[in-house]
């Protein structure tokens, strides 16, 4: 690889990072920017899954560890007057922590018996929640949970979460320093070790890689990084309720994974952003949700096994394919 | 360097191996031959960790590691091959051996992800030894097609490549010459004894009694779990309760 070439990989991440630092500037619709946020959630709830994914366990308990980071984050503001720049990392070492008591007993099942407790373990999230009321507000919510506190430097900066632009910046921070850490996983031996296990994790430990560890290491990160999500959101919304946190939403973020592409590290985002905006532009979409989903997933099962990330190169192997069959 | 004394495991009601003892010493290819059936591979899953003996013990350089955990067993320099085709079909020939370079030199999760000073360097170490290995296999030339694409042979050689990775002082092959041409079958002896030389113990499984009669330094027969008999091939071609048990009454072993 030439010097050059070497330099447009970083060129072209830099000038997509400026580009989405400028977009407020450019979007004054409030609503436009509110839906941006919510992709930027999906994008790093689907991409944290993801690397759960990357040892052959789908969890569809994602969305109960959201909303364990939520919940954290939003009572021990409201209750404990944490700050909440405090708040948002215990969120998220809340999640990772319940990962790590569950995970162990849970990844010695693989596959749909790994998927069926998960499944369980995200009810008995949502119904603890919503039985215990006194702490949670049950099923009418948590009402009222306050802003992001302002970031104050005297004199010289005063940002206060008073307009949909600063909760913009904060997501678009969230997102680039997740994926930066979840890329780095799927880059370096590690992502490598996942993937093994994936493949054949009697073969992975028989060359001395310790299964269960990794299996849950990667099930804790993934949660901790859904807890993260679930802090933001809750601060953002200012509501919350367990109807937010359902099994269905859950299963969202697995189609998202499966219709950009698993397989690539950017398979997830992709799947997260066109999926989440989908239903904002087209108003029908989101009244038949499920049934446009299952169209979308079934379309992509079929044609696209790899998913939307995989659509240059299937289009590229379709075009080299005519003249040949031609001559 | 490998001594098992009373090795027993009972599926249910049935003793798949018997109150068996056996040693391996450093620098020896050992075979471990017997009918169908006769507990061979439980006896490799017993040494690794996949399966705990009901009573026995197994020691490794002086140490206990009866019951001890596959990985760490690994760690300890004991390593596997499986029967079957066992690899990671959707990664390349060099992803396959560089997952197995983790333990040598060891690399710490976090270190990889923050990818703090050194990391690289023993990355690259690790990719060096891996190619190295895969040189020696004469798999270096397909190292980036994808295992699940390569003939059979070299996907039987994969599986010694990614064991051979993981550095051990003993290497386990479960019939590694099955289903085999004559001359893969010779190429793959040569590597036996190259792997030997350059310092790995071997035991090994295998039903092509020519292969292992040329190969090893001594033999161990079992039947119904239990051995029969062990010594020396030519020793072993003559005992009686090996031909009878083994081969069938009335048949020469040659």
């Amino acid at each position: 690889m030439s010097k050059g070439a070497r330099l447009v990989k970083p060129a072209s991440y830099t000038a997509l990072v400026v580009l989405l630092f400028l977009v407020p500037l450019f979007v004054k619709g409030a609503y436009f920017l509110h839906i941006l946020i919510m992709a930027g959630i999906a994008i790093i709830l689907t991409s944290s899954l993801r690397t759960i994914a990357t040892t052959g366990q789908i969890s569809l308990a994602h969305a109960g560890f959201m909303a364990i980071g939520a919940y954290t984050s939003a009572l021990l503001v409201m209750k404990l007057n944490f700050s909440y720049w405090v708040a948002l990392p215990l969120g998220g070492i809340a999640a990772a922590l319940l990962a790590l008591l569950v995970g162990y007993p849970f990844v010695r099942v693989k596959r749909v018996y790994f998927a069926m407790l998960t499944l369980f373990m995200g009810a008995i999230i949502r119904l603890t929640i919503m039985e215990w009321r006194g702490l949670t507000g049950g099923t009418s919510g948590l009402l009222g949970i306050p802003p992001p506190n302002s970031i104050v430097i005297p004199g010289f900066l005063n940002i206060a979460f008073d307009s949909k632009v600063p909760y913009y910046y904060l997501i678009l921070a969230l997102v680039l320093i997740s994926l930066l850490f979840l890329h780095r996983i799927d880059s370096s031996c590690v992502g490598r070790t996942l993937l093994a296990i994936q493949q054949g994790d009697f073969v992975a430990e028989s060359v001395g890689i310790n299964v269960t560890r990794f299996k849950v290491f990667a099930l804790c990160v993934g949660c901790f990084f859904a807890g993260i999500t679930g802090s933001f959101y809750a601060h953002f919304i200012k509501v919350l309720t367990p109807d937010s946190f359902g099994v269905l939403q859950a299963i969202y973020l697995v189609v998202y994974m499966v219709v950009g592409g698993r397989r690539r590290f950017y398979g997830a985002i992709l799947g997260a952003f066109i999926l989440t905006l989908l239903p904002e532009f087209f108003r029908i979409l989101r009244e038949y949700q499920p049934f446009v989903f299952i169209g979308i997933l079934l379309v992509i099962i079929f044609l696209l096994p790899d998913g939307l990330v995989s659509l240059p190169e299937a289009v590229k192997s379709r075009i080299k394919k005519v003249p040949e069959g031609q001559s | 360097m490998l001594e098992i004394r009373g090795l027993t495991k009972y599926f249910g009601g049935l003793s798949a191996v018997n109150n068996l003892d056996m040693t391996v010493n450093q620098g020896e290819i050992v075979g471990l031959i017997g009918p169908n059936g006769a507990g061979k591979t439980t006896v490799f899953n017993l040494i690794t960790g996949f399966i705990r003996p009901t009573k026995g013990q197994i020691i490794f350089e002086q140490s206990d590691i009866t019951g001890q955990p596959t990985h760490s067993i690994a760690d300890k320099g004991i390593v596997r091959t499986f029967q079957l085709n066992a690899f990671l079909q959707d990664m390349t020939v060099l992803q396959n051996a560089l997952v197995s370079c983790h333990l040598h030199p060891k690399v710490g999760v976090w270190e990889a992800i923050l990818n703090i000073p050194g990391y690289r360097k023993k990355e690259q170490y690790a990719c060096d030894h891996a190619m190295d290995i895969l040189q020696f296999l004469g798999l270096d030339s397909v190292k980036d097609e994808l295992a699940q694409n390569l003939p059979h042979g070299h996907q039987r050689l994969l599986g010694i490549a990614m064991a051979l990775s993981a550095n051990p002082k003993l290497l386990l092959l479960d019939e590694p010459l099955s289903g085999m041409n004559a001359a893969e079958v010779r190429e793959s002896l040569t590597f036996v004894n190259k792997i030997r030389s350059a310092g790995t113990t071997v035991l090994l499984v295998e039903h092509n009694m020519r292969a292992v009669m040329e190969l090893c330094d001594k033999i161990v027969v079992i039947n119904f779990g239990c051995k029969i008999a062990e010594g020396l091939p030519e020793e072993i071609r003559r005992n009686k309760d090996v031909i009878e048990s083994y081969l069938g009454p009335g048949e020469d072993v040659t």
